[in-house]
């Protein structure tokens, strides 16, 4: 395996850079490419050699497409451990994360689908309820799986998803670790506010 | 001794035998844990990827709510609601602007006075005053565990005061040893279970796991020690699937701290809910037990 090659967009240089380091706060030009990040990587082996300096590369030579599509920005698992052993601090979960964002504001396909419904039928229940229903999160997160596939019609990936789930479910009941009430905040008020504010925020 | 307690969705939910377990150890400890008023979600790991406001507005309602009602000190045991709701109080304290934001929608708004603890750092508190050592009946001679601290204890994508050595923490096994438990030392005991992984990418948590698993098995422990009830639930219902996979014989529980301070207090284990595993530890408890009364 080789490294994946890299388009040099100067057009695209300053602005996605400058995008990219403001929103994730995080100094990119500060890289010196010395691989400390890339060493210590939880998803080292899953990422198809595509490390955190790579990525970092990527964003400061305006490779716009490959750094919001790319395994390492749909596998990161925010372990932060390339960030605490930074020379320079730099947090390349803060911009993966970011990037992320900015793949959804496109409207792209993520490259793990699943990644991506996770977290936004996760944080769409806790906002809503105030409080994260652990079931009804993840059936909103099961439904979008299947309602996907049943576009694409592969039946065989819904039953095996069905199937894990089911079992997961089961042993989980067995054991009293499912939980049947629901929960939920009276104070969603204030945080339905809040919510208004962020989407002002990001339009701004 | 009163501390505000925020238990988070997951404690309220399929690890609610952490829950308990938080609250009878502390009160046996003689520190009560009050459970802050209609608390909400804190955002998880999950916030930041798809709101970065709200991973700051979130944790900061139940850090207003805990200041408003007069405590000082909030003990967090779920380390992904500890990690955001300190980076959060961290942000808010360096940036008036968002501060003022956030505030303006609070009906308790916050004024930065509150301590957030992890349950690590609230036991160690209760180590130094000696309140743990006076209230160990059971020396579980035999149990070899590894502490298992993942990423939430030590390592923040935030300046924030770290607890504990980043690389190397310590904080469970000062907890264990005050028991006179012989903990394991071992490669991973800050490495990722892969988190939410485990249910949208499998294959990779799957991974994670399994090198985790293999060197805690290489080393001769008996159990795995969290106080993560992600790493918990990750390493405890997956482990039969990612050894299977991996081919990996051996089957370890996976306790809470909680669990092995109860059970060295003669805490009983059907009060602790001990049996909620997927992974039997009752066995092993039990076992370890009647040792000792044999050796009498
Ligand atoms: S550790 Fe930091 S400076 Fe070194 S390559 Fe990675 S991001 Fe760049
Ligand atoms: S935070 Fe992401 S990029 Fe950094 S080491 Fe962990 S998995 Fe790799």
């Amino acid at each position: 395996m080789t490294a994946p090659a890299m388009a040099i967009n100067p057009n695209q240089t300053q602005p996605f850079l400058q995008q990219v380091m403001e929103r994730s706060g995080q100094n990119l030009t500060a890289c010196y490419q010395c691989r400390r990040c890339a060493a210590g990587c939880s998803v080292g082996d899953e990422t198809d050699y595509f490390t955190p300096n790579l990525l970092i590369r990527m964003v400061v030579l305006g490779d716009r497409d490959q750094a919001l599509s790319n395994q390492l920005v749909w596998k990161c698992v925010s372990c932060y451990t390339c960030g605490t052993r930074c020379p320079n601090d730099i947090q390349t979960a803060r911009i993966t994360e970011t990037l992320k964002k900015m793949a959804k504001e496109e409207h792209l396909e993520p490259l793990q689908p699943k990644v991506a419904e996770f977290h936004d039928a996760f944080v769409r229940s806790g906002l809503r309820w105030g409080r994260v229903n652990e079931m009804e999160f993840m059936g909103a997160y099961e439904m979008k799986f299947a309602l996907r596939k049943i576009k694409t019609r592969e039946f065989g990936a819904i039953m095996d998803e069905i199937k894990t789930q089911a079992r997961l479910g089961m042993e989980m009941t067995r054991l009293r670790r499912m939980h049947f009430g629901f929960l939920m905040a009276k104070g969603r008020k204030e945080i339905k506010a809040l919510q208004r504010k962020s989407k002002q925020r990001a339009t701004h | 001794m009163q501390l505000a307690y925020y238990p988070g969705c997951s404690l309220q939910q399929s690890s609610k035998l952490y829950d308990v377990q938080s609250r009878r150890i502390f009160s046996e400890l003689g520190a009560e844990l009050v459970e802050i008023e209609d608390w909400n979600c804190c955002g998880a790991t999950s916030a930041g990827k798809v709101d970065d406001f709200m991973a700051m507005a979130m944790p900061a309602r139940n850090i207003g709510i805990a200041e408003g009602a007069g405590f000082t000190e909030m003990v967090i045991p779920c380390s992904a609601c500890y990690s955001r709701t300190l980076v959060a109080q961290q942000r808010i304290k360096d940036n008036a602007a968002l501060a003022e934001e956030i505030n303006s929608e609070l009906a308790a708004p916050i004024n930065g006075s509150l301590k957030v603890s992890s349950i690590l750092e609230a036991l160690e508190e209760r180590i130094a005053s000696g309140a743990l050592k006076d209230r160990v009946v059971h020396k579980l001679t035999g149990l070899r565990p590894v502490c298992y601290y993942g990423c939430m204890l030590t390592r923040f994508p935030y300046a924030v005061p770290v607890p504990d050595d980043v690389e190397n923490p310590q904080g469970m096994e000062r907890v264990l040893g005050t028991l006179k438990i012989k903990t394991i030392d071992w490669n991973h005991k800050t490495s990722c279970c892969g988190a939410s992984a485990s249910v949208n990418d499998p294959e990779t948590a799957h991974n994670l796991m399994a090198e985790i698993m293999k060197d805690a098995v290489a080393r001769g422990a008996n159990c795995v020690v969290t106080t993560c009830p992600m790493c918990q639930m990750n390493l405890d219902a997956q482990q039969e699937a990612f050894c299977l996979k991996h081919d990996i014989e051996t089957r370890l529980p996976v306790f809470f701290i909680t669990e092995i301070i109860g059970a060295a207090m003669d805490l009983p284990p059907a009060e602790l809910q001990t049996d909620r595993h997927f992974i039997d530890g009752t066995t092993l408890l039990k076992e370890l037990e009647q040792h000792e009364e044999k050796g009498k």
